[in-house]
């Protein structure tokens, strides 16, 4: 919480550099000259309208980002909504949307490099394909070792541009003539029809403003600096392109304006040769202009690698792609594997495709463009699905405008590019699918909250609905996780078998642990070597372990834990685990004496999952007595007898103590609460007296007593001891107590465990 | 005996700035033999302070929670710290100060000389700057030599 505080150290001016120094680089310095050819002066609607259509997306990458403030941006929300095939296809095309992207920023680079140093050709690269490179090489290099000071240096780069980019229109406008914009055909020589397949060109000018969301959780108050930055930065990148590039082709003739490095050459015009007796003003001009357009091309790249790494990371976590990819390199603390393989990509784009500026352009914009239709679509589910938890600070105006309108527009600028670069995104667009079907559906477990909304609707919807989204469902939801804490070779058949018994009824697997406590003076790696000791009772134990569990024909897992802690240690197993239910002996729970109480307080206030706690070394569920007054941890009671009574047809009693001549309000309140929970077939007692006097009364009737937690803290006063406890001690019939932590919602389900 | 009072005040509460799990590992068990009282590990998050972080928050807060595990294999009782920040030396003393460490242990990474200058090896500021006894922990191991 605090902490969390302290993680947020990006403000407002912080956010928008990284919006406008990702996107400025590309669609002053690169593009007008080559955009201007194909349209003629008409080419500054061509970049309002590209704006417009960033606009619209922008909103709904604010409403989305101060809904979920989390690393991965578009792939994140994009995955929570429609789910991982969907997710797959986003978190793709915004990789390789980045990898395109910044392949075209090093050529930029390379453009204007040229013009500085003479490069020779290398093999079948063009020198402009060898600066690239070499630049390429230079922002991963970088990137790789994390250099910190890259970050500050682009507030100042973004500076300096604004500053440069000032002082050019300042002169550009003294040497503006309205003659020079319309002296060769008019405004619209090509026609109006040229508009929009030059903004399908220019369109990675705008490739910046989600990049802010991606960063989101970094963040000083998203909630407020968010929208502002990714709006403002988009708003104000429009008025720069519209004004600068009406300036340039009123400096230059369109048709003359350079292909390659335009605002260096419109530079040299617009300022007088001398200033008085100054020579060589507008040669240096020209030069501070290509000096400009290399830091703008080169923090354009290294925003895109650096977001490439967070949307590795993002679909990492949801298990889309291998968590290998996201390793931390040990001495410079950068996800190094991560920034290699984009950087990889880069090299082989601007090898493959380098010498076609246009074709990395557009590719990267359809990819960028097929997540934006995504996650406006994904807006739609969140709003329409009614996830209460989807609370979003900032809402698009307009709803549901706004977002059919982003889809629409983002698709419809698709429309306006060329075969080869809508062939090559669909392929990495199969590429995703193919992948998800092959790798990722096994793995993940995320639900998008599309395919619970249309389950949970599954009668209203048609079948061919509910068919299509079963048959893309992900598969890795493999039912819960039961882990078992051994300790006790007694106790391993009786604990073996309650958690088979509920990893059978959830479809899911038993994962047997034996946590061996090795005293403090004894490091974990003597412990080691004394392995052949521990492992041969380590192996009997969970060998039968496994014995026990086959027997029920469950999958089971089994891991030994060496520690010096015990009890502790369980909690830790079931956290790195994913444990989603812990099964331990009453005995084990004993493994804590001697710790401090606050220590155990917090650990125990703190459960990671359900907690089930045998106290009997033998159980027999043939007749089994769930006692309730209702709660969170009788719900798990309940579970439990639901799944013995299904898996080994035990009979299950319900009990409800009451105040005397209460009896008939609790049998009707049992009565409702059984069929609530699908019991309505077991045998319902309600008994007067208080529980420790009822269940000492009854008890003995049964094998077996469930016994939920009426509060939280069950274990810590089992661990140090309570009254009610003692009467649970004293009873001949095995105890299960039961606690559930205080309920996870869906929400936290979906977007991954809470908070610690 | 002051010599040893002097020794036990200087490992009453040592603070223990780690990394990652492998360097955790390292540096507790090469303190390990001096039998501190008490042990804080650190992990100080490296932020841009005005720029992306190298790595996302969530990741960083990840790798924090495994160099704890890894230092209480080796100290069960040790508490656990996290500090937010651009400078990783000045944090390390801050967080000294707030958990009122009676020193500071670390293990230089290693590394040849571009490596650390590359990855920021702090032992130079850490041993210039300090207002309390920085003990620079011996590298036992064979492994990363």
């Amino acid at each position: 919480m605090g902490d969390e505080e302290l993680a947020k150290d990006l403000g407002l001016v912080s956010a928008m550099t990284i919006g406008i120094g990702t996107m400025i680089g590309a669609g002053i310095f690169v593009l007008p000259g080559v955009a201007a050819n194909e349209a003629g002066p008409i080419v500054v609607v061509s970049f309002v309208v590209g704006g417009i259509i960033a606009m619209v997306n922008a909103f709904s990458v604010s409403e989305l980002g101060t809904a979920m403030p989390k690393a991965g941006g578009g792939y994140y929300y994009i995955n929570k909504s429609l789910g991982p095939m969907f997710g797959s296809i986003a978190g793709m095309g915004d990789w390789m949307g980045l990898a395109f992207a910044s392949a075209f920023y090093c050529i930029g680079f390379g453009q204007y490099l040229v013009s500085f140093v003479p490069l020779p050709e290398v093999a079948f690269l063009d020198p402009i394909q060898v600066g690239a490179l070499f630049a390429g090489l230079a922002f991963v290099g970088v990137n790789y070792i994390g250099a910190k000071e890259t970050g500050s240096v682009q507030t100042v780069i973004v500076t300096i541009l604004l500053s440069i980019l000032t002082v050019f229109a300042v002169a550009g406008f003294f040497s503006f003539d309205y003659g020079t914009l319309t002296g060769n055909g008019g405004l619209t020589p090509y026609g109006t029809g040229a508009i929009l397949p030059a903004t399908a060109l220019v369109f990675v000018s705008f490739l910046g403003y989600a990049k802010i969301a991606t960063v989101a959780e970094e963040l000083k108050n998203p909630g407020r600096n968010l929208p502002i930055a990714i709006i403002g930065s988009v708003a104000l990148v429009t008025v720069i392109y519209a004004v600068l590039v009406t300036t340039m082709l009123g400096v230059v003739p369109w048709p003359e304006l350079s292909q390659d490095a335009p605002v260096a050459q419109a530079a040299e015009v617009a300022f007088p040769a001398s200033l008085g007796p100054i020579g060589g003003v507008a040669a240096a001009a020209g030069a501070v202009m290509t000096a400009g357009a290399l830091l703008a091309t080169a923090s354009s790249a290294n925003a895109s690698i650096l977001a490439s790494a967070r949307i590795n990371f993002a679909m990492g976590r949801d298990k889309i792609v291998t968590n290998w990819l996201n390793e931390i390199h040990p001495n410079y603390a950068t996800p190094y594997r991560s920034i290699l393989v984009t950087g990889a990509l880069i090299v082989v784009f601007i090898a493959a495709l380098g010498r076609d500026v246009e074709t990395l352009a557009k590719a990267a914009s359809v990819l960028h463009l097929i997540v934006y239709a995504l996650l406006n679509v994904g807006l739609i589910v969140f709003r329409e699905a009614d996830v209460p938890e989807y609370d979003p600070d900032f809402t698009v105006p307009l709803y549901p405008i706004t977002p059919i309108l982003g889809a629409v527009l983002s698709l419809g600028l698709v429309a306006f590019m060329d075969s080869i670069e809508i062939a090559l995104s669909g392929a990495f667009v199969v590429a995703a699918v193919v992948w998800y079907f092959l790798y990722a559906r096994e793995k993940t477990d995320r639900k998008g909250v599309l395919s619970e909304y249309i389950q949970d609707r599954e009668a209203e919807l048609p079948d061919r609905v509910v068919d299509a989204a079963d048959a893309v469902a992900p598969t890795g939801t493999e039912g819960p996780t039961i882990m078992v804490a051994l300790a006790n070779p007694r106790t391993e058949g009786a604990l073996i078998t309650l958690a088979s018994a509920l990893a059978k009824h959830e479809g899911g697997r038993v994962l047997a642990t034996h946590i061996v406590t090795v005293p403090d003076q004894t490091a974990l790696d003597t412990a080691a070597e004394n392995r052949a000791r521990i492992d041969d009772s380590s192996e009997s134990l969970l060998e039968a372990a496994k014995e026990d569990a086959t027997a029920f024909d469950v999958p089971v897992e089994t891991k030994t834990i060496l520690s010096h802690r015990g009890f502790e240690e369980v909690f830790d197993a079931a956290r790195s685990n994913d444990a989603d239910t812990v099964v331990m002996g009453y005995g084990g729970t004993k493994l804590a004496g001697g710790r401090a109480e606050s220590t155990l307080d917090e650990l125990t206030h703190d459960l990671p999952c359900d907690f089930l706690v045998l106290d009997g070394e033998t159980v027999d569920i043939s007749d089994v007595l769930v006692p309730t007054a209702g709660g969170r941890s009788s719900d798990l009671s309940a579970e439990v007898a639901r799944a013995l009574r299904d898996t080994a047809d035990a009979d299950i009693s319900l009990l409800h103590a009451v105040d005397e001549g209460g009896e008939a309000d609790g049998e009707a309140f049992l009565t409702e609460w059984a069929a609530e929970r699908d019991l309505g077939d077991a045998t319902i007692r309600v008994e007067s007296g208080d529980i420790q006097s009822v269940l000492t009364r009854v008890g003995g009737e049964y094998s077996l007593v469930v016994l939920g937690a009426t509060e939280r803290g069950l274990l810590s006063r089992i661990v140090r001891g309570s009254p009610v406890f003692d009467t649970i001690e004293s009873l001949e019939t095995p105890v299960l107590l039961a606690e559930r932590p205080s309920s996870r919602s869906l929400w936290e389900r979906l977007v991954g465990r809470g908070e610690e | 005996m002051t010599s040893v009072d002097a020794e036990t005040e200087l490992l009453g509460h040592v603070l223990l700035p780690v990394a990652n799990e492998e360097d955790a590992l390292a540096t507790a068990h090469a303190l390990e033999p001096y039998g501190p009282d008490h042990v804080t590990a650190l992990h100080v998050v490296e932020k841009g302070e005005g720029s992306p972080d190298k790595t996302p928050v969530e990741q960083s807060e990840d790798i924090a929670e495994e160099t704890y595990a890894a230092v209480r294999t080796v100290f069960p009782d040790a508490d656990d710290h996290t500090a937010y920040a651009r400078d990783v030396v000045e944090a390390i003393f801050d967080a000294a100060e707030e958990v009122d460490a009676t020193a500071v242990a670390y293990r230089s990474r290693g590394g040849n000389r571009l490596v650390q200058f590359l990855s920021g090896d702090y032992s130079l500021k850490l041993a210039t700057e300090a207002d309390r006894p920085v003990i620079a922990l011996p590298r036992q191991d064979t492994a990363d030599g």
